[in-house]
């Protein structure tokens, strides 16, 4: 296919002689491009804003390049807040953590559901996918960890999400149909038994899925609030970072309390709006950081899971 | 079952051979042996099916909370039936009303215009010839997929705030400010709500949902192209009877998820973008539940349990259904 696709772009390029400057590329390419911009524009304007000097700030603008110097006041301000850097800590934990088990849980039970000829999988295969589908809801679940006691502690946000439904699906199907039954059976025939067609075969040819979704899987761990606010709410030492962001974003006592703080240590009071800023950046850093590793996926089939090719 | 009746013998033909497994030999023998040759992919399986029961399947015993007057003393198994009360004070229930209204105005302006644009966006990317242009293309509209609600309220916020004693307000009114014109308090004006939900969704979603659609035009054979070409059609021509043909299933199977989530409404996006003011467009379903149980001031179980039920159960008939046009696709249904 791949050489297919290099004809189809080098007839592309004859074409492009052939027909030259047209308005019908224009458009296409204002079109892609402006789109594009418009989707990294706000990240953009939002990093340079965070690290302007107040005196460039106020004056407003549109932050194309930082003028006027680099300033990581904003940043200083935000860090010597306790809860800053405690919800770091918790961020990275319960990702590290969920995302670890998740992945253990989730792959070995998508490879064993692959076998859809052994006896029961057709079963819980079809249980997995239900509840994509139907679940009990908010008030069940929150009654449910209630029961488990683990209601109001760091365990609800990593335990119950754990099994991901959703990469279930991929994976699944990604090892009924990407991997090659072939090396499997060739395997078997040389006297490796299941375990070691599991540990020889299996993990080495997947590697790079594997390390395609816990990334994705990562992802969604850190950006993640949605278990503290629903099954924790109140205890402040166990928020993640995202949830800070979002009391930044709406709670104008914590706002109040971050700007005297950096009044404290000696930093002139900073405009509620770049404290923001700052805080989006801080937010958005680990997934930009993953972010390369994960491009090279998107077109190889792995989101695609669920259709054929 | 009868212990050397058809039912395990109809089962255990289909992969293990005669020699194996000897027709004569007990169930119970029949059983260990099979246990033995696939012990361990069902020992693969269990952490992930215990996971499955424990999280997934257990709550669905609070479900039966619709149908009950919840107290906390006599937990949810104890608590008293009520039948479909809950249902009636849902349906008289104002809120409830405007939410359901609310969910489904937003979700077909998301398809009019949210899944139109994807599939626009990725024929004109498509179109682009110059590979590197698509490649950087492609990397900046992928990206606001990863992130957050949350950061991504932020940046509508950054965008159109308000401008206060403290601050400058967001870069769209200082625009606005700058040609002379009066702020406009964007984040709380009822009318506007939907526009920004649907236009910030754009943004967010669209790029990552041309990836399907990628993938299929990646697969159109250039020779069809070429033989266009010779009997003299032009760009528009191949775009409109090669191009667009090629992806019709995909935009189909597309069209088909989107209509069957039809009374979903996205939690994440309204819940971080909306306040108490544009609550009359902007209250949908699941920000519904969430405020009348947990949020706010709410203690209602019952109803939020009964209302998540009645979505589930819509929900459910509606992929059914789906699911059944799907498969009728030249593609491989999720189920």
């Amino acid at each position: 296919m791949s050489r297919n696709f290099q004809k189809h772009a080098g007839y592309r390029q004859t074409m492009l002689g052939r027909v030259g400057f047209n308005f019908y590329d224009v458009f296409v390419y204002a079109f892609c491009v402006l789109f594009a911009v418009l989707c990294v524009y706000p990240m953009w304007y939002v990093l340079i804003s965070s690290i302007t000097p107040y005196e460039e700030y106020v004056k407003g603008g549109l932050m194309l390049l930082p003028f006027g110097g680099i300033d990581l006041q904003y940043y200083k301000a935000i860090f010597s807040t306790k809860a800053f850097t405690n919800s770091m800590w918790i961020s990275v934990a319960k990702t590290v953590l969920s995302t670890s088990l998740s992945m253990l849980i989730t792959s070995t039970m998508a490879y064993a559901c692959s076998k859809s000829h052994v006896k029961g999988m057709k079963l819980i295969n079809a249980l997995v996918v239900f509840v994509l589908f139907f679940t009990g809801g908010l008030i069940p679940q929150y009654m449910l960890y209630k029961d488990l006691g683990i209601l109001r502690t760091f365990w609800v946000m990593v335990l119950p999400g754990s099994l991901n439904i959703v990469y279930f699906v991929i994976m699944r199907n990604y090892f009924s149909y990407s991997v090659p039954k072939e090396l499997e059976e060739a395997a078997l025939i040389d006297g490796c038994t299941e375990v070691g067609v599991f540990f020889r075969v299996i993990i080495p040819i997947s590697r790079s899925m594997l390390a395609a979704v816990a990334l994705f899987i990562a992802v969604i761990n850190w950006n993640d609030y949605y278990s503290y606010m629903m099954f924790i709410s109140n205890k402040t030492n166990l928020q993640p970072f995202v949830w800070i962001l979002r009391r930044m974003l709406v709670d104008q006592s914590m706002m109040n309390q971050v700007r005297n703080g950096a009044v404290s240590i000696g930093l002139t009071l900073p405009p509620p709006m770049a404290l923001r800023m700052a805080t989006i950046i801080c937010a958005m850093l680990p997934i930009m950081i993953v972010y390369p590793f994960l491009q090279p996926y998107f077109t190889s089939g792995i989101t695609l899971g669920a259709i054929k090719e | 079952m009868d212990r050397n009746g058809s039912p395990a013998r109809a089962n255990g033909k289909r992969r293990a051979s005669a020699k194996d497994m000897p027709l004569s030999a007990s169930f119970f023998t029949r059983m260990y042996r099979y246990l033995k040759k696939y012990w361990f992919l069902y020992m693969l399986v269990l952490p992930g099916l215990c996971f499955l029961l424990v999280f997934e399947y257990a709550p669905m015993y609070g479900i039966t909370l619709a149908f009950k007057d919840y107290s906390p003393r006599l937990g949810v198994l104890g608590s008293p039936w009520v039948g479909l009360g809950h249902f009636r004070e849902m349906i008289a229930d104002p809120n409830f009303v405007r939410a359901f209204k609310n969910t489904l105005i937003i979700n077909v302006y998301n398809l009019v215009f949210g899944f139109t644009f994807s599939v626009f966006l990725a024929l004109m990317i498509n179109e682009i010839r110059l590979k590197k242009v698509k490649s950087v293309v492609q990397t900046a509209v992928y990206l606001p997929y990863f992130l957050s609600w949350v950061i991504f309220a932020g940046l509508v916020q950054v965008f159109l705030e308000y401008p206060s004693s403290a601050d400058l307000g967001g870069v769209v009114n200082q625009v606005i400010i700058k040609f002379g014109g009066a702020p406009i308090d964007f984040l709380k004006r009822p009318d506007l709500f939907r526009g920004i939900l649907v236009i910030s969704n754009i943004i967010k979603t669209s790029g990552y949902s041309t990836i399907v659609y990628l993938a299929a035009l990646a697969g159109i054979s250039p020779t069809l192209y070429e033989s266009a070409a010779i009997d003299g059609a032009n760009r528009k021509d191949m775009l409109l009877h090669i191009t667009i043909p090629r992806i019709m299933p995909s935009i189909a199977i597309m069209l088909i998820l989107q209509l069957a989530g039809l009374f979903v409404s996205n939690f994440d996006q309204v819940y971080n973008l909306y306040n108490n003011y544009v609550l009359s467009s902007g209250d949908v379903l699941s920000t519904y539940i969430y405020r009348i149980s947990l949020g706010g001031s709410g203690t209602n179980f019952e109803l939020s349990t009964a209302t998540n039920f009645l979505l589930n159960a819509m929900g459910l008939v509606v992929v059914l259904v789906a699911n059944k046009f799907v498969s009728k696709l030249d593609v491989q249904g999720i189920l």
